[in-house]
């Protein structure tokens, strides 16, 4: 197996374009001749960003959790749901199939992004062997399944909407919402950080 | 093609120019429809109420929460809005052999924008409320869905042609 790196190749970031770089120096930066970005064997610091990024959506995650989401009065009731009572509600109500899709994009999806980002960035970090694969593989599908968890955003805001203009109950949006739509938005820019290209550096040093 | 150490997609077999315009004519009309029509139409107590895109954002302005009438405008009318306009752009001059202009720049706003449009989100999101709604009225989908729907799928059809076509046919035009 040989790497772009070894070759003296790598791929434009914004173009796709294999370049030939000059300086085969790991650092080496070249001018993408198709496109004029610059192209790099690898993403400058992305380690570093990516924690950072990691740890404020984990700072987010614990009030994205605990506090309220949504606000429903219809007279005389009032209840207040959090995202794990929102899927309870929809599991009570007979709509399983629905309460698990809920389930997934908020609780799940979140959780097993922040982990396994995590994961992948200290192991390619730490220049591991193991499983390179099967990393790159987890890595895309983080890719996808990442915007997903916005769902419960959509979902309160439509819920506000249409029943302000129906006028028969009241939904307010509750303090969770800015919490949660804020880790989405942080684990989706922490993982287009993450240079998947990391993970097979093992055993090679800058 | 896949790659052969990580099995990673380098390049689809998708890269016919012409059927990426037409795809995204067809996502510009559903694009209309999503935003001019409807989502649904609540009935309670014999009174009904229409909710179209516009109304749930200008809603969520109201209510508090103008950050999340924010990511509601950027993720389901500007980043799709201007996902399109940006292909029609490339596209047409594109496909009359000639190069677009700030080819170069319109290229990367497309590249940069794409992971910030989520109608097929915003879609299963519609679906969820209606189901979480019904205990409170009676909730029809209305042709505004349907737009939706349309525009997911063609948006999601864009995304898997390959990107790498409008580079190369840009360079025939220029040379």
């Amino acid at each position: 197996m040989i790497r772009g790196i070894d070759a003296g190749l790598a791929t434009c970031h914004n173009c796709e374009l294999v370049v030939r770089m000059r300086d085969g120096d790991a650092h080496a930066e070249a001018d993408c001749p198709r496109c004029h970005a610059s192209v790099r064997f690898r993403k400058r610091n992305a380690t570093t960003y990516v924690i950072a990024l990691l740890v404020a959506a984990l700072a987010l995650y614990f009030p994205a959790n605990a506090l309220t989401i949504m606000y429903t009065e219809q007279f005389p009731e009032r209840r207040a749901d959090t995202i794990l009572s929102g899927v309870k509600f929809l599991w009570e109500r007979g709509s399983w199939g629905l309460a698990m899709v809920v389930f997934t994009a908020s609780i799940l999806v979140p959780v097993v992004k922040l982990c396994a980002l995590g994961f992948l960035v200290v192991s390619a970090t730490r220049r591991s062997a193991w499983h390179p694969r099967a990393r790159t593989r987890l890595y895309r599908a983080l890719e996808v399944v990442g915007h997903w968890s916005m769902l419960d955003v959509f979902v309160v805001a439509l819920l506000t909407a249409v029943v302000q203009l129906g006028q028969f109950a009241r939904v307010t949006p509750g303090p969770a919402v800015l919490p949660f739509a804020g880790v989405v938005i942080l684990t989706m820019l922490a993982s287009a950080s993450f240079d998947a290209r990391a993970i097979w550096d093992r055993g090679v040093r800058e | 093609m896949r790659c052969v150490t990580c099995n990673s997609p380098l390049y689809r077999s998708n890269g016919d120019l012409g059927a990426m315009l037409a795809v995204t004519v067809t996502a510009t009309v559903a694009l209309v429809i999503a935003n001019a029509l409807p989502l649904v139409t609540v009935t309670s107590a014999g009174h009904q109420t229409r909710a179209t895109l516009w109304q749930a954002i200008a809603a969520s302005y109201d209510s508090e929460l103008p950050f999340v009438a924010i990511t509601l405008t950027l993720t389901l009318l500007v980043a799709p809005a201007i996902e399109l306009g940006l292909l029609l752009w490339l596209l047409v001059p594109l496909c009359a052999r000639s190069r677009p202009l700030a080819f170069l720049s319109m290229m990367g706003l497309l590249r940069t924008l794409r992971p910030w449009r989520m109608v097929e989100v915003f879609f299963l999101g519609v679906i969820v409320a209606v189901v979480k709604l019904s205990v409170l009225a009676t909730v029809l989908p209305g042709w505004g869905m349907f737009g939706v729907a349309v525009m997911a799928l063609a948006l999601a059809s864009l995304s898997s042609f390959d990107q790498g076509a409008l580079w190369r046919r840009a360079r025939e035009v220029a040379s």
